[in-house]
C-alpha cells in the first residue's frame, strides 16, 4: 500500500509541472494583460513601465522560472487586479463554493440514488418512467436556464426565497458558514438544487443501469431462491456491493468538477464562490489567480480521484488484492 | 403575563407603523461591477471610482453631463503657464475628525506612484512636476508644460488624509482602517466582488444625503440583476440589459432610466501601407491599401444606416453618432450635421476609387465589452455587403481583442471608445493625433492615421489655456478628423437603469456613475 501511495503522489507531481506548464504557456500566449487592464489615455511611457514593473517584458522561459521559483517559496503570487495575495483570494471565497457544491451533492446523492434504486428495481412502473423522464430534463436542459425557471418562480412570483446572495453567516463548531443559519440556507436552496438536477440525473441513470444488470444475475435469483428479504437483497447484495463503484467513481469527478467549475450557477444566482472569481480574472487577464487557480484545481482532482481509489479497495475485494494472486 | 404580551404587541406596531420610514432610509443598489480594492489610489477603473466616490470626494468634480463643478477644491485658474492655482473648501473634516488641508492635497497626489496597480492613476498625475502648498487653503500645481485638461484629470483623483501616512496599502484600506475620507458616506465593509456598505456622512460639505445606510451589493449576471430587482431584493439596478429592457418598461411596478452614455462604437479603417490582413479584389490579394482613399471611407460611411443600428439592431437604446463624443462635450461640433444614409453616394464614390465590384476585408470586433457590440459588428457587414463587400465580421472577447489591436493586427476593427473627461483632448490626444511616444500622443491611433493640418490645431489646442479659444480649435480639429473619415463613428449606446415605480428618482449620468447622494426617494403622500 506504501508503495501504491509513493508511486500516486510522484505521478501526481509529475502531473502538476506539466500543468503549471501548459497552464502558463497558454495564458502566456492571449496576449499581455497590462494591454486588457490599461486605461485607454494612459502614456506609452506609462505602459512600459507597467510592464516593466510585473516583468512581462521578460521571455516566456525566464517568467515561469520566477514564477517556480516563487512558488518554491511558497509564494504564489498577489492578484494584479486587487493586489492581495492569491492563495487569500481563493481561500476566502472556497468556503462558500464548499457550502453550495455539498448541499446540491448531497441533494443529488438523497434523491438520485433512492430514485434510482427505484427504477431499476421496477423498471417498468409509471413511476419509473417518470423518473427516467425527469433526469433526461436534468440532462439536457441548460443550468442557467432552469436558474432562472427557479429565481423567476420563487423568488419572483412567489417571493418565498431571495434571488441569489449568500445568506447571513453564522458559526457552527466553530466554523463560520452560512449553513448555520436559516436565512443562509433560504439562500443556498435555490442555487444548490439548480446545482444538483445535473448529477442527479446522473446519479440516477448510474444507479437504475447498474441496478437493472444486477437484478438478472443468478446470484439475485440465488438469494432470492434461497428466500432472503427483498430488502436484504437490494440494498446488501446488489447496492453496496455491486453498483457502488461507479457511484462513487462518478461522486468523486463530480464533486471536483462542481467545486471547481460551479460558475454558471454562481454566476446566475451571484454566489461569491471561487467560480465567479475565476471567470472574472479570465475576463481581465489576472495571471497570476487564472495560473495558481488552474495548478489548485488540479492538485484537488488528484486528491480526489487518490481518494476515489482507497474507497475502491474498501468496497471491492478484487481492488484491495490486485496484483497479489 | 398578558400585560407584557400587551406590551410587545404594542411594541411590534409601533415597530411595523414605523418600519416604512426606516426602510425609506435604506438604499440597495444591484450594480453590474463595484470596486478592485479600496485604496482610491489603486486604480483607474471606472467602476472602481463611482463607487470610491462615496467614500472620498476629488478636488473637481463633473455634473451629469461631464462638465466640472468644484468639490473640494472651490476654484482653480492657471495663474502662469505652468502654475495652477487651486483654492481648498474651507471647514471640510475627514470622517476620523481631521481637518482637510492643502496638505493632504500634496500627499494624495504624491502617494499615487507608489501605490498604483497597472490601470495606472499616474495617468491623472502625468502633467503633475510638484506640488506646492502656499498656505493652508491654496495649493499650487506646477505642471511639466501647459496642461489646460488638469483639472479635468483630477476629477478622479482622490484625497486621502496624509495622517494615515506611507506605507499604507490595499489591505489597510480594504480592511477599514485606511479608509477615511471626506466623502458623503462612510466605510462600513466591503468584500472583494461582493456588497460595499456604507453609512451616512453627517457632517459632509455638500449636506445631508436621504439615505442613512447605502449598500452596493456587486451582481455582474444581467440576468440575476434584474430579478433581484423584480423579486425586490434591491432598489435599484444599473445597466438594464436590452434584452429585458421592453419587458420591464412595460411592466408598471418598474420605472426605467435611460440616458446617453459617454461610449460611441467607432469603425477604424486601418490607412497604413502594408495591411495586416489582406484584402481580395475577385480572390486575389491586392497591393495597395483600399482603405487610404477617402472615397472608399466615406462610402463605408455612406453606407451604414445608423436608424436601422439603433431602432432595429439596439431595439432603441441608442443615438445615431455623427462625431467621436455626444452633444454638449467640450469641443462637439455643430457644423458636421446628421449622418446620412445614401447607398447610391456610396457605390459611385467605391465606383470612382476603382473599387466597381467591392473587394473582401475582414472586420473584427469586441463581442462583450459594451451592451450591442457584436450585433452592430454583424449589422454593419451586412450593410457594406450591399455595397458590395464581402465582410469577414468577426467579434472577439476583450481579451484577445485589444492585445490583437494594440499590435496593430486588424485592418478594420470596431470598439467602444468614451469620452471620459468630457472634453476632446482625452479621445483626439489618444485616438486621432499621429502616433508620437516622445510627445505621448497616438497611443490608440490603431489606424495609423496622420493628418499634420488636424495635428497642428489639436496640439495648439492643448498648449492654450484660454478656454474659449481652446474650445474653437478643439471644435475644428473635429471637423478635420471626421470630414477625413479618421475613425467611422456609427451609434452612442445609451444606459438603462431600473427601480421599483414611484420609489425614487434621479437624473442619469452621461458617464453611467450609479451615486447614492444623487438619488432622491419619492415621498409617498
Amino acid at each position: 500500500m506504501f508503495g501504491y501511495i509513493l508511486s500516486r503522489l510522484l505521478q501526481a507531481i509529475v502531473v502538476i509541472f506539466a500543468m503549471s506548464i501548459l497552464v502558463f504557456v497558454g495564458v502566456y500566449a492571449i496576449g499581455n494583460p497590462i494591454d486588457v487592464m490599461i486605461d485607454p489615455a494612459a502614456t506609452a511611457e506609462i505602459r512600459e513601465n507597467l510592464i516593466r514593473q510585473y516583468g512581462l517584458d521578460q521571455p516566456l522561459w525566464r517568467q515561469y522560472l520566477t514564477f517556480l521559483g516563487n512558488v518554491a517559496q511558497g509564494d504564489l503570487g498577489r492578484s494584479m487586479i486587487y493586489n492581495t495575495s492569491v492563495t487569500g483570494l481563493v481561500f476566502s471565497r472556497l468556503p462558500a463554493t464548499l457550502e453550495l457544491v455539498l448541499v446540491a451533492i448531497g441533494i443529488a446523492t438523497l434523491i438520485g440514488i433512492p430514485a434510482g434504486i427505484y427504477a431499476g428495481y421496477r423498471p417498468d412502473s409509471f413511476g419509473a418512467k417518470a423518473i427516467m423522464a425527469l433526469s433526461i430534463l436534468g440532462f439536457s436542459v441548460p443550468t442557467f436556464w432552469i436558474g432562472m425557471l427557479l429565481i423567476m418562480g420563487f423568488a419572483v412570483q412567489l417571493g418565498w426565497l431571495p434571488s441569489g446572495g449568500r445568506g447571513q453567516v453564522g458559526s457552527f463548531l466553530g466554523i463560520p458558514t452560512s449553513l448555520a443559519t436559516a436565512n443562509g440556507w433560504s439562500h443556498v436552496i435555490m442555487p444548490a438544487l439548480n446545482l444538483s438536477l445535473f448529477k442527479m440525473g446522473l446519479m440516477i441513470r448510474l444507479t437504475r443501469a447498474g441496478m437493472v444488470e444486477a437484478m438478472q444475475t443468478d446470484y439475485v435469483k440465488f438469494a432470492r431462491a434461497q428466500g432472503l428479504p427483498e430488502s436484504q437483497i437490494v440494498f446488501q447484495h446488489v447496492l453496496l456491493r455491486n453498483i457502488s463503484i461507479p457511484v462513487v467513481t462518478i461522486f468523486g469527478l463530480e464533486l471536483g468538477s462542481t467545486l471547481a467549475f460551479a460558475v454558471v450557477t454562481e454566476s446566475v444566482f451571484n454566489w461569491p464562490g471561487v467560480g465567479k472569481l475565476i471567470i472574472d480574472s479570465i475576463l481581465q487577464l489576472d495571471r497570476p489567480v487564472m495560473v495558481t487557480y488552474l495548478i489548485l484545481v488540479v492538485i484537488l482532482f488528484v486528491i480526489i480521484n487518490f481518494t476515489v481509489d482507497i474507497i475502491y479497495a474498501r468496497l471491492d475485494p478484487r481492488v484491495r488484492l490486485g496484483g497479489k494472486k | 403575563m398578558v400585560k407584557t404580551t400587551l406590551k410587545t404587541g404594542a411594541a411590534v406596531v409601533a415597530l411595523l407603523a414605523a418600519a416604512p420610514s426606516v426602510f425609506a432610509q435604506d438604499l440597495t443598489i444591484g450594480l453590474r461591477a463595484g470596486p478592485d480594492s479600496i485604496d482610491p489610489h489603486w486604480s483607474t477603473l471606472g467602476s472602481q471610482a463611482e463607487a470610491l466616490r462615496h467614500v472620498f470626494d476629488t478636488l473637481v468634480d463633473a455634473d451629469d453631463t461631464l462638465q466640472l463643478t468644484p468639490g473640494l477644491a472651490e476654484s482653480w485658474e492657471p495663474i502662469e503657464d505652468t502654475v495652477w492655482e487651486f483654492r481648498l473648501r474651507e471647514g471640510v473634516t475627514f470622517h476620523d475628525g481631521t481637518p482637510f488641508t492643502a496638505e493632504d492635497v500634496k500627499f494624495s497626489i504624491e502617494r499615487i506612484p507608489d501605490v498604483t496597480g497597472p490601470m495606472s492613476m499616474t495617468l491623472y498625475t502625468k502633467y503633475v512636476e510638484s506640488v506646492e502648498i502656499i498656505d493652508d487653503h491654496t495649493v499650487h500645481v506646477h505642471t511639466n508644460g501647459i496642461a489646460p485638461a488638469l483639472p479635468n484629470d483630477f476629477t478622479r483623483m482622490f484625497i486621502v488624509p496624509a495622517s494615515i501616512g506611507d506605507g499604507v496599502g490595499n489591505e489597510e484600506f480594504n480592511s477599514g482602517e485606511a479608509a477615511i475620507g471626506t466623502g458623503p458616506y462612510r466605510f462600513v465593509s466591503w468584500e472583494p466582488r461582493g456588497e460595499l456598505v456604507l453609512e451616512r456622512y453627517d457632517d459632509h460639505w455638500r449636506g445631508e444625503t436621504p439615505w442613512e445606510r447605502v449598500v452596493r451589493r456587486e451582481i455582474s449576471d444581467d440576468a440575476a440583476r434584474v430579478a433581484a430587482l423584480r423579486s425586490g431584493e434591491v432598489d435599484l439596478i444599473n445597466y438594464v440589459p436590452a434584452s429585458d429592457y421592453l419587458a420591464l418598461e412595460n411592466n408598471p411596478q418598474i420605472e426605467t432610466f435611460i440616458a446617453d452614455s459617454v461610449y460611441i462604437l467607432n469603425v477604424q479603417p486601418s490607412v497604413v501601407d502594408e495591411l495586416p490582413q489582406p484584402v481580395r479584389v475577385n480572390g486575389q490579394v491586392i497591393e495597395e491599401n483600399p482603405l487610404q482613399d477617402l472615397r472608399v471611407r466615406k462610402a463605408l460611411d455612406y453606407a451604414i444606416n445608423r436608424d436601422v443600428l439603433v431602432n432595429v439592431v439596439l431595439e432603441g437604446l441608442g443615438t445615431p453618432a455623427n462625431q467621436l463624443m455626444p452633444e454638449g462635450f467640450f469641443g462637439y461640433t455643430d457644423e458636421i450635421g446628421e449622418k446620412e444614409y445614401d447607398l447610391d453616394r456610396a457605390r459611385e464614390l467605391l465606383t470612382e476609387a476603382g473599387y466597381p465590384d467591392g473587394f473582401e476585408i475582414d472586420f473584427t470586433c469586441t463581442n462583450n465589452r459594451v451592451p450591442g457590440d457584436s450585433v452592430i459588428c454583424e449589422a454593419l457587414a451586412q450593410m457594406w455587403s450591399r455595397l458590395g463587400l464581402t465582410v469577414n465580421a468577426q467579434a472577439l472577447d476583450g481579451s484577445v481583442f485589444f492585445p490583437a489591436a494594440a499590435a496593430k493586427e486588424y485592418t478594420m476593427a470596431m470598439s467602444a471608445w468614451g469620452t471620459l473627461t468630457g472634453e476632446a483632448a482625452y479621445t483626439y490626444g489618444a485616438m486621432i493625433h499621429t502616433e508620437d511616444p516622445e510627445k505621448g500622443f497616438g497611443n490608440f491611433n490603431r489606424t495609423g492615421y496622420s493628418n499634420p493640418e488636424f495635428d497642428a490645431v489639436f496640439v495648439e489646442g492643448t498648449q492654450n489655456l484660454d478656454e474659449e479659444a481652446r474650445r474653437a480649435l478643439y471644435e475644428e480639429a473635429s471637423l478635420i478628423s471626421m470630414q477625413d473619415r479618421a475613425l467611422i463613428p456609427t451609434v452612442i449606446l445609451q444606459t438603462v437603469w431600473a427601480a421599483a415605480a414611484d420609489s425614487l428618482t434621479f437624473t442619469p449620468r452621461v458617464d453611467q456613475e450609479t451615486r447614492a447622494y444623487e438619488i432622491d426617494p419619492v415621498q409617498a403622500d
